[in-house]
């Protein structure tokens, strides 16, 4: 019944361990998915799985056969298929055709006898032709047959590379980010096509995606990826409820730490003494003179055919800190790359002290005062510190002595010949920090900064950040931790799926954390899900309730149908005859 | 046969009619010019194919030709066998060097693949076809000279039957168009074009590489070599001056200009190549308006070069684009024009 | 033995022109993501502007110091503005598209300046050279006969090498520059005008080309095709660099140099060279790295 097997998996890249010891089981018939925070290993994993690379150590074995030395088409042929987050569609080539390669690839067909335009090539490609209709059917991409496939919009796109997955008449498919790009909307449709193609096909999938709520309804197992190792696994509603999972999410939070209301711990290092915090204030900090400086209104933008965000409106005034939280894929960095004039925004509107910068080259937004570190820092590798530091002032013309980065973080003034790209990752934030040190930007964007650090180094950063505001810089923050967060920042906003979903002080914030867990995790209270209860009594037998004939499906919170079904697996009976007799046993 | 089968053949029984009358009753110069255009329009139908369909870079097409007609040289001249047997031979070295030139296609792509290939054409142009250590393949300073040569019974040489090898040609031309549209359609048209959108997808998707990339560039090899296979027969001789790296360079920039996917551009371009270039000699030079003007072959290869730069820099969707798409995505991005669906080939 | 070592010589001097066009575009590429077949052609064209100038023109009354320095300085004017032309009508309107677009927009740059080159000075093999010193000077060192251009061309790459070097080390605009050939939206993120670094690095790409062309005048009988179709050695030696480090494409530049001589001894072969070039590449490009270089995208 186990179709894949996956022991002691580990991969190394030089120095980088992305995967250690990671062992894995799929079954026949199951939806399996994939999670963990950004830089857990799960794409490393899957593309293992897939044949994109080959792990170091380790084995997998997909129905008894080693998946060792076989290349990407090999495993193709032997029913592995797979999706791509960033749509690696045959865009020049119509949604027929693109479901008639992987057919054609799997099937045998004689080159000349095509060429030349033979009757055994006709009958062939008739057929291939009904069995895409037949799949484009069961997608509802009816009529879609013979548009280019370049021509789509992504939701479409999306279940067209499902459809060419699921040509080769693969046993397993692997999709990869599936909901990325898609609205709320469009993720609860995918949810509901993907168990109809499971069921319709009998294929088996391996799901990753940072949309909970997409992995939370679809997925029948699950298994949380953390720095490279298993953290968790189970059914999903086990896996929300894990405090490890929810640790791993949403940053150092012990249990405690979510629990308490009142204001943020104050952090002293030892190492490094700067200036403490003065305790918050809190709620709105207004801006000098009235206006906000930054104003960011309908905003969307996207790359390639999907679009990202839509419909962002947010505010950051002089001064103030405001946190931007939400899970992975949830827009967070499209938006700042979007007002930073990294990529092109489609529609809204972006002021930045007034004036529109929609449409301006990043590198004039940033001589106006507008500084952003990017995801990755942004920095040059082969540069030393020193230089790094020099091309901050160069460009803003100023005659800022260096010395004022190196008195505020002197472990760069030890390192200043070395080269950026052979920094630690903390000392790597650091110099991108000790730009904003140095330059005097009115507004600081910063994406991800504890990425990849040491708990004890973010804490420094985050310090960096209320000297920051000292200086009259404000700040707007990406982070997926929303602990340290919400720590320094006045106000936050919560994305999801693309666009803000709440807006709030981080008092608030931390005051309920409902509204954040359930943004990361998929929400806990009054989600509904559904028990179909056949009239025949699911064929067991079981003559059914006369009162129960009009009854077809009930809505039952997760948690009561997670149990129904250990229970009906325990009793070895359908769920649906389990719920009948216990509905039997309600008398009025 | 499918319908759009038989429409193919029939639309190429139609080209070939009317196109094996043109040359009929014009000067030898003009006849030696058609039957040349066909040889370079071979040349672009074998871009079309390695370029257009499977996306691979070469600058090195020339080369395959210029293999082609020292092979065919090489078996008439020397080895004193039948012109169709030199002609197989041509196209078997061509292919031959073909794989071999695909074979760090394998592992190199884009920039990487297209600097490969334009060394190859240097060394082929100034080492192989020119070193006296290889002699036995070119006949040496002079190359190979062919005369009195006949293919299958017909009288095919240069001098006084230039027309029969010329209609020859065209026949194998037209042929050979109608396979690459054919192709293009067929399963392994597919392939290659999905190789040439997505190598990734492609490869996950079941497709061989290494056999796909290998066989484009095997046949696209053999279609340029088989065109350079009547070279001797409509020149009388072969030298190394036709098959230089500009000639692969110009081959390369008139596909990109016509639209890499398009046969029928094919024909077109290789026309250009030949016509034009001895048209604006002979006839590009006089007074106007009391001015002495002389528009030499030059010109054509600075228009070609400036038509390049323009193509690529204003039309956004790529080199291997096709006129028709530009066409027809410019169309619908006119106000009240409904988007209109592009057709593949 | 001073047979070898006069190769030698001779093997360092094309070495050194090899060196100096790959200088040129490695920069080129580093910073504007632009691999440029053309460069090859443009060092021609600005080279024969020089030639023109020197020899197409009457100078009365100059000394030939003088016309020596005229004819060369409009030359490498004319390449700063040839490189400058380029940047701002072209490749500053494709910064974003792949690099084979690029690559095969300077196939079309190629074409036009090789034909207009033809154009004006035809197809006509030139053997006067602009000589920066009197032809017969000549040293002796250990035994072996050297001749000034010789030493001339290497002193020039050198400099012009650690030049290049300096300026990426020690100026602003060196910072701004290898800002963006390490990462060119982070550099816009820090203020670095890219636009401007791009025309400066083409200006001084086409500079470094012009330069090698008329040094090379001494040495060749050289036409408009020719001088063009050292595009070839010249990649070969910016590959063996990894289209990524100076030092290293100036080391291979007369490495490969010297490949290409020293067989000279044995075999009289003119298109020998462009097989060792030809071998030099594949054997860099495939033991580099299974797919390819580094900085080299799809």
């Amino acid at each position: 019944m186990t179709m894949l097997r996956v022991r002691d998996l580990g991969v190394r890249f030089g120095g980088l361990v992305a995967l250690s010891g990671v062992s894995l089981d799929l079954n026949r018939g199951e939806i399996l998915g994939l999670i963990g925070p950004n830089g857990a290993g799960k794409t490393t994993l899957f593309n293992c799985v897939s044949g994109l690379i080959q792990p170091s150590e380790g084995s997998i074995v997909f129905e008894g056969r080693s998946l060792r030395f076989a290349a990407p088409d090999e495993r193709a042929r032997r029913g592995i298929a797979r999706t791509f987050q960033n749509l690696q569609l045959w865009e020049s080539m119509t949604v027929q055709e693109n479901l008639q390669v992987p057919m054609d690839a799997v099937g045998k067909r004689n080159t000349l006898s095509d060429a030349l335009g033979l009757p055994l090539s006709h009958y062939a490609e008739r057929a291939a032709a009904e069995r895409a209709r037949a799949i484009l059917h069961v997608l509802e991409l009816d009529g879609y047959g013979s548009r280019l496939a370049g021509d789509l919009p992504a939701g479409i796109q999306r279940r067209v590379e499902i459809g060419r997955a699921l040509a080769m008449r693969p046993k397993l498919v692997l999709l990869d980010e599936p909901a990325a790009g898609l609205d709320a909307g469009e993720t609860e449709r995918l949810a509901s096509l993907l168990r109809t193609v499971r069921d319709r096909f009998h294929v088996s999938m391996l799901l990753v995606d940072h949309d909970m709520s997409l992995v939370m309804k679809v997925c029948d197992y699950i298994y949380v990826l953390d720095f490279g190792k298993v953290l968790a696994r189970g059914r999903p509603g086990d896996v929300r409820s894990d405090r490890k999972v929810i640790a791993a999410y949403l940053g150092e939070a012990t249990p405690e730490l979510v629990e308490s209301t009142e204001e943020p711990p104050v952090v002293v290092t030892a190492e490094e003494p700067k200036r403490l915090p003065a305790p918050r204030a809190n709620g709105h900090r207004p801006a000098t003179n009235g206006n906000p400086l930054l104003e960011v209104s309908g905003l969307a933008a996207g790359y390639g055919h999907l679009e990202v965000i839509r419909d962002v409106t947010l505010t950051v005034g002089a001064g103030e800190v405001v946190a931007c939280i939400g899970a992975n894929g949830a827009g967070k960095t499209t938006t700042l790359r979007a007002i930073s004039g990294v990529i092109r925004a489609r529609s809204g509107r972006v002021a930045f002290d007034g004036n529109n910068i929609i449409g301006s080259s990043p590198e004039r937004i940033a001589r106006m005062g507008l500084a952003h570190i990017p995801e990755g820092r942004g920095l040059f590798p082969s540069m030393s510190v020193e230089d790094t530091l020099r091309l901050a002032t160069d460009s803003t013309g100023a005659k800022v002595k260096l010395e004022a980065a190196y008195e505020v973080f002197p472990r760069l003034k030890q390192r200043r010949h070395q080269a950026v790209g052979t920094l630690s990752g903390g000392e790597q934030q650091m110099v991108a920090m000790a730009r904003a040190v140095l330059a005097q930007p009115r507004l600081l964007m910063i994406d991800e900064m504890s990425q990849g650090l040491a708990p004890t180094i973010v804490r420094q950063l985050f310090q960096m950040i209320d000297v920051f505001k000292q200086q009259g810089t404000a700040v707007l923050l990406v982070e997926q931790f929303v602990e340290s967060a919400l720590a320094v920042a006045d106000r936050a906003y919560v994305f999801e799926h693309g666009t803000i979903a709440h807006e709030a002080s981080a008092d608030e914030l931390r005051r309920d954390r409902n509204l954040i867990s359930g943004s990361y995790l998929g929400s806990t209270a009054g989600e509904a899900s559904t028990i179909q209860v056949a009239a025949n009594g699911n064929g067991n037998g079981h003559k059914p309730h006369p009162e129960l004939m009009e009854i077809v499906s009930m809505r039952v919170p997760a948690e009561v149908k997670r149990a129904l079904e250990e229970r009906a697996e325990r009793e070895g009976r359908p769920v649906g005859a389990l719920a009948l007799e216990l509905l039997a046993e309600v008398k009025p | 046969m499918m319908p759009g089968h038989i429409v193919r053949f029939a639309v190429a029984i139609v080209a070939f009619a009317i196109l094996a009358r043109l040359p009929v009753g014009l000067d030898g110069a003009f006849q030696f010019d058609a039957a040349l255009a066909l040889i370079w329009a071979f040349g672009i139908l074998s871009i079309v194919l390695l370029t257009g369909y499977a996306g691979q870079v070469s600058l090195c097409q020339a080369t395959f030709a210029g293999v082609g007609a020292y092979g065919a040289g090489m078996v008439v001249a020397s080895l004193h066998g039948g012109y169709l047997l030199g002609i197989v031979v041509g196209v078997l070295f061509a292919m031959v060097l073909g794989v071999l030139v695909g074979l760090p296609a394998l592992r190199l792509h884009g920039i990487t693949l297209a600097i490969v290939t334009l060394g190859i054409a240097l060394v082929f142009d100034k080492y192989v076809f020119q070193d006296h250590l290889f002699d036995w393949f070119t006949g040496g300073t002079a190359g190979w000279q062919v005369s009195n040569a006949s293919i299958l019974g017909i009288k095919v040489d240069y001098s006084k039957h230039l027309l029969a090898a010329y209609d020859i040609l065209l026949a194998l031309f037209c042929i050979t168009a109608v396979l690459l549209v054919n192709l293009h359609q067929s399963g392994a048209g597919r392939r290659f074009r999905a190789i040439r959108d997505s190598e990734l997808a492609a490869s996950t998707m079941g497709v061989n590489l290494t056999r796909y990339k290998l066989l484009a560039f095997a046949m696209s090899a053999g279609i340029a070599g088989l065109g350079g296979s009547f070279y001797p027969l409509i020149a009388g001789s072969v030298s190394p001056q036709p098959f230089w790296v500009f000639t692969s360079l110009q081959l390369a920039a008139i596909g990109v200009l016509m639209g890499v996917r398009y046969v029928p551009a094919a024909a077109l371009g290789g026309l250009f190549m030949a016509v034009v270039p001895d048209v604006l000699t002979r006839y590009g030079h006089g007074a106007f308006m009391g001015r002495v003007y002389d528009i030499s072959n030059d010109w054509f290869q600075i228009a070609l070069g400036v038509l390049l730069i323009v193509q690529l820099v204003l039309l956004p969707d790529g080199v291997w684009g096709d006129l028709r798409d530009h066409v027809a995505r410019l169309r619908s991005a006119l106000p009240g024009g409904a988007r209109r669906q592009v057709r593949p080939a | 033995m001073s047979e070898f070592a006069a190769y030698t010589i001779i093997g360092l001097s094309v070495g050194a022109i090899f060196a100096l066009a790959a200088l040129g575009i490695v920069l080129i590429y580093r910073v504007t993501g632009v691999l440029n077949f053309a460069h090859g052609a443009m060092g021609m064209f600005s080279t024969f502007v020089a030639w023109q100038v020197f020899y197409g023109y009457p100078h009365p009354g100059m000394p030939s110091w003088a016309v020596t320095a005229e004819a060369i300085l409009v030359g490498l004017g004319f390449a700063v503005v040839l490189g400058l032309l380029l940047e701002l009508l072209v490749f500053r309107w494709v910064r974003n598209r792949p690099q084979i677009v690029k690559a095969v927009i300077t196939i079309g740059v190629l074409l036009a300046l090789q034909s207009t080159a033809s154009l004006i000075w035809k197809n006509n093999q030139y053997h006067l050279p602009i000589y920066l010193a009197p032809q017969d000077w000549t040293r002796t060192v250990a035994g072996v006969p050297i001749g000034f251009n010789s030493i001339l061309i290497v002193l020039v790459t050198l400099g012009l090498a650690f030049g290049l070097g300096a300026l990426l080390r020690w100026t602003a605009f060196g910072r701004a520059m290898r800002a963006v050939s390490d990462n060119p939206t982070s550099a816009a993120l820090w203020g670095v005008r890219v636009d401007y670094v791009g025309a400066v690095s083409w200006m001084l790409g086409s500079l470094v080309a012009a330069v090698a062309g008329i040094l090379i005048t001494p040495f060749i009988n050289f036409d408009t095709t020719s001088l063009t179709l050292l595009i070839v050695d010249s990649l070969a030696a910016a590959l063996i660099g990894g289209l990524v480090s100076l030092p290293l494409t100036v080391l291979g530049g007369f490495v490969l140099g010297l490949l290409e001589t020293y067989p000279q001894i044995w075999i009289q072969s003119l298109g020998l060279p462009r097989l060792i070039a030809l071998f030099v590449i594949l054997a860099v490009l495939i033991v580099r790295s299974p797919r390819g270089l580094p900085g080299v995208a799809k």
